[in-house]
């Protein structure tokens, strides 16, 4: 399972994704980003598994973002087409 | 501060020894990751083997380092002996074959030595006790790795089977490690070398493994068991006929290569 790595250096600041690992398992992610992402000081640190990242919009998908879903025929195919992108 | 030579023959005797186990013993497991940086289940953990042997042969260099005051020639004791002479752990004298062998040496070896460093926190001997706190820090990424892989693998199918197999056969020399309650290893804890020995870092180590071990249902072998003292070597910490094998101490000592250094 792919995970996304977030942090920040300084309290309040916004997160930022840095990278990406394999991990079987959140117990796994959390460890193999602890040591593979260790070259700053950061003030935290997040994983997240990409396939539970809800996606929005993507500028490049045909069918359009989430309100495809809600506004007219093929909304269900467009849902899916955006969660394929943001787990590809 | 308190030198070597304010030690009683007794705790000087019982440092030395103690340093030097737990040197020997870290830089036994640092190979013993290292081997396991090409050929883990996934890059991600082959990533942290790396880190962790590299951490290990750090604690391993610090420890013998602090041997040279007590009159011993380091380059000698890294270089120069032979397996017989090793006091390290013995569920590191030989490479594990599988996965899971290393698991058991993540998880439960080296939990058993950060127990013993544990112990060393408030330790009369100000050199050994100033370096235990960063040694043990860094100890904590390893335990989390550990207990992530543990309970990976304890989750089913052939993978428990194979880590249960390879916890039940350390469970004997894991716990003989901790060594027997004998009056000399009373003496160290008497002289503030170290807070507990023997049984109490027996039942200090049974208890932070306890939720790995139930994990696989061994708490219940752990804990029946009475280690076999007969022939132990308690300077080596290991029963006296044993060490680790030719090839392994022949690749720790660099004998390959060592011609190739210079001055």
């Amino acid at each position: 399972m792919i995970y996304e790595v977030f942090a920040r250096k300084e309290r309040g600041e916004p997160l930022h994704h840095i990278g990406n690992l394999n991990a079987q398992d959140d117990a796994l992610a959390q460890v193999y980003a602890f040591n593979t992402y260790d070259e700053e000081r950061w003030f935290d640190m997040w994983v997240v598994p990409r396939d539970r990242m809800v996606p929005v919009f993507n500028r490049e998908a045909e069918t359009g973002g989430w309100w495809a879903r809600e506004t007219g025929p093929g909304a269900a195919s467009s849902a899916a087409d955006a969660g394929s992108r943001a787990g590809s | 501060m308190t030198a070597v030579t304010d030690l009683s023959p007794a705790a000087r005797a019982g440092v030395r020894d103690l340093v030097l186990a737990l040197a020997d013993s870290k830089r036994l497991l640092g190979m013993r990751y290292a081997n396991w940086m090409l050929g883990a289940p996934e890059l991600e953990t082959g990533i942290a083997c790396a880190s962790m042997a590299q951490d290990e042969w750090g604690h391993a260099r610090l420890l013998y380092a602090l041997l040279k005051d007590f009159d011993e020639d380091v380059e000698g004791l890294e270089h120069g002996r032979e397996p017989a002479a090793y006091a390290n752990m013995e569920l590191l004298d030989r490479a594990p074959d599988s996965w899971a062998g290393l698991v058991t040496l993540m998880a439960l070896a080296d939990a058993a030595l950060t127990v013993q460093l544990e112990a060393l926190a408030e330790c009369c001997y100000p050199p050994l006790k100033q370096r235990v706190e960063k040694l043990c820090e860094e100890e904590r990424f390893h335990a989390a790795h550990g207990a992530a892989w543990f309970r990976r693998l304890a989750s089913g199918g052939a993978s428990r089977d194979a880590l249960t197999a390879e916890v039940t056969a350390a469970a004997e020399p894991l716990l003989r490690w901790f060594g027997p309650d004998t009056e000399e290893a009373r003496t160290l804890v008497e002289e503030a070398v170290m807070d507990a020995a023997g049984s109490d870092l027996r039942e200090r180590f049974l208890t932070r493994v306890a939720p790995l071990l139930d994990s696989v249902e061994a708490t219940d072998h752990f804990r029946a068991i009475r280690p076999d003292f007969e022939g132990f070597d308690p300077a080596r910490r290991r029963p006296a006929d044993t060490a680790p094998d030719e090839a392994t101490i022949r690749q720790v000592r660099g004998d390959a290569n060592r011609a190739f250094l210079m001055d």
